[in-house]
């Protein structure tokens, strides 16, 4: 593997991302509420949450809703666009490999993506500097890594998506669909499954972490509250089953696993499999 | 310098590639024709390694399935449509160069030996088919490619633009370089070709040089004889004796048959039989009838 073409490929795909004014957008709107929440959640301590903790328990939300979204769609039209418009044939006529293109694809979009998720916690986290600080920061910064861990997660599902969709709209529209899958229907379907079939905690336990959202919403509470009841029977039983730090362990590690699997098997879908479409 | 050896490529039960084999020397222009669907384009991309086939095919002796990467770098490759990057013609050019190893100052002197030297910080959007057909070809020329692979280059190209295109493709040729390109035109092949091949339902028809070609194929040519008004029943039934098809009739004479190894025969027939030639001229044969004609008859 030649790291130029790699290099090359990522700074591309860069510089398009930076250009693409859905991700302008994106990336604007979401600093622009996580400096509007900051002033919501200003004033004296909520909830046993105070400066950089608050700020990182009221953006919990807010990334829940934009960054896998954000990563999903992204991540989605990655491919699926160039190969629609014929530049990806056009570049794979070019001396690089399929994993030079793919490799460089994925970092030139991670980037990017990363970029806007720190944007909004930076500017976030300087507002509660100003204002005094306060609060646990390591929480807050927690939460900023694992919503990083979030958006490459659902990245590598996003391109999934792209290496098996022929059209991006059609990458788009299942992307979304994934979209409500994680993050709206997750919750309910998690509640639903469990009174239908009657599970036990630990099998809602299960349930509940293959779900990446859930894995960041429950790491996330986990390191900000002391009081990890506050996650229901799910929190106590991971608490008393796994140890604190033993479930934040558990947690990233599902987390990466997210990130790993759905990257390796795009990742052979696309180079070994050979799509004749290309 | 390159080699196609039994090479099949199926998309499900269509075979559009079908045990075909030629060879394309070096300094070589071949030129590879057929109509849509026969099979060229998708070949071109077998050569590309873009495609998975059975068979083989080198490019100066690498294995295009084993090492694409190697291969694809002794290419340099002209789309039928090019596509571009939204990206400026000079940035579009430069991320090519750095891809393909150019040295620093090709981008530059490519875009001023294509013309667009003075449109280089346009938009690929802003170009219209001819610059970008040309920006593709500067592409392609890029590190100095010992073959160039043409798809239909000239296809959305206007007169104009499409000769001064095979101008740069035959300077090009001239330097000693290898030329694959398909084609849909007679007269692009005969101004660039040393040989052709012509493909027909993914199959080999022919393979020679273009001056064979028409002659090859037994294709007939027609001809127009002006034989006044008064004779034009008896010229017909001279020609129809001596085994000459007529085709049609117009006002002053008749349309013919003829075979392209004997194009004198009606004149000689009807001046054995005391008819005046006011006039004659034959019809080239075009290609569209040389890719009706192919693979017919045995061909």
């Amino acid at each position: 593997m030649d790291i130029n073409n790699v290099l090359l490929i990522t700074g591309k795909d860069m510089r398009e991302s930076l250009k693409n004014r859905w991700f302008v957008l994106y990336t604007v709107s979401f600093s622009v509420l996580a400096m509007l929440i900051l002033m919501a959640a200003s004033g004296a301590e909520i909830a046993g949450f105070s400066g950089y903790g608050r700020t990182a328990a009221s953006l919990i939300n807010l990334v829940l809703l934009f960054v896998p979204l954000i990563a999903l769609v992204t991540g989605a039209i990655s491919i699926s666009n160039e190969r629609e418009n014929g530049t990806l044939q056009y570049l794979l006529s070019q001396p690089v490999t399929k994993s030079e293109v793919f490799i460089g694809k994925f970092i030139g979009v991670l980037i990017p993506v990363l970029f806007s998720i720190s944007l909004g916690f930076g500017l976030a986290g300087i507002g509660v500097a100003l204002k005094g600080g306060g609060g646990n920061i390591w929480a807050y910064l927690f939460t900023a890594f694992m919503s990083g861990l979030l958006a490459a997660a659902l990245l590598s599902v996003g391109f999934v998506v792209s290496v098996y969709s022929g059209k991006a709209s059609k990458a788009i529209g299942i992307a979304v669909f994934l979209w409500l899958v994680f993050i709206i229907l997750g919750d309910l379907g998690i509640m639903g499954t469990a009174a239908v079939m009657d599970l036990g905690i630990e099998q809602v336990f299960v349930l509940a972490v293959l779900n990446p959202a859930e894995v960041f919403k429950i790491a996330s509470v986990l390191v900000l509250s002391p009081r990890f009841e506050i996650l229901g029977p799910v929190g106590v039983y991971a608490v008393r089953t796994f140890g604190r730090e033993g479930i934040i362990f558990l947690l990233i590690s599902v987390m990466a696993a997210w990130t790993v699997v759905p990257f390796i098997f795009a990742y052979l879908s696309f180079g070994v499999l050979r799509r004749e479409e290309l | 310098m390159i080699e196609i050896k039994n090479v099949t490529k199926s998309f499900g039960s269509l075979k559009a590639v079908d045990s075909v084999s030629f060879g394309v020397k070096s300094g070589e222009a071949l030129a590879l024709l057929g109509s849509n669907g026969a099979g060229k384009s998708t070949l071109i991309k077998c050569i590309l390694g873009l495609l998975d086939y059975k068979g083989e095919i080198t490019v100066n002796g690498v294995d295009v399935r084993k090492h694409p990467k190697q291969a694809r770098a002794q290419v340099g490759y002209l789309p039928q449509e090019p596509v571009f990057y939204d990206m400026k013609t000079r940035d579009i050019i430069a991320f090519f160069a750095r891809i393909r190893k150019a040295q620093k100052d090709e981008p530059g002197s490519l875009l001023e030996k294509v013309g667009l030297a003075g449109h280089a910080d346009k938009y690929a959007s802003e170009l219209s088919g001819g610059m970008r057909q040309r920006l593709s070809f500067a592409v392609a020329l890029l590190s100095g490619p010992e073959v160039l692979l043409l798809d239909e280059p000239t296809s959305n190209l206007d007169a104009r633009a499409r000769g001064e295109f095979l101008s740069l493709v035959r300077e090009y040729k001239d330097g000693g370089k290898t030329v694959l390109f398909s084609s849909h035109r007679l007269d692009e092949v005969d101004y660039l070709a040393d040989s052709v091949v012509l493909m027909r339902e993914g199959k080999l028809v022919y393979e020679d040089g273009p001056e064979n070609l028409k002659k090859s194929l037994g294709l007939k040519l027609r001809a127009r004889i002006n034989t006044g008004k008064e004779r034009i029943d008896d010229a017909a039934a001279a020609l129809s004796r001596a085994g000459i098809t007529v085709h049609g009739r117009n006002g002053l004479g008749i349309v013919v048959e003829v075979g392209a190894e004997d194009r004198m025969k009606p004149v000689r027939e009807l001046l054995a039989c005391d008819i005046p030639v006011l006039d004659y001229s034959v019809e080239e044969a075009s290609m569209e009838r040389i890719l009706e004609g192919a693979g017919t008859d045995g061909h």
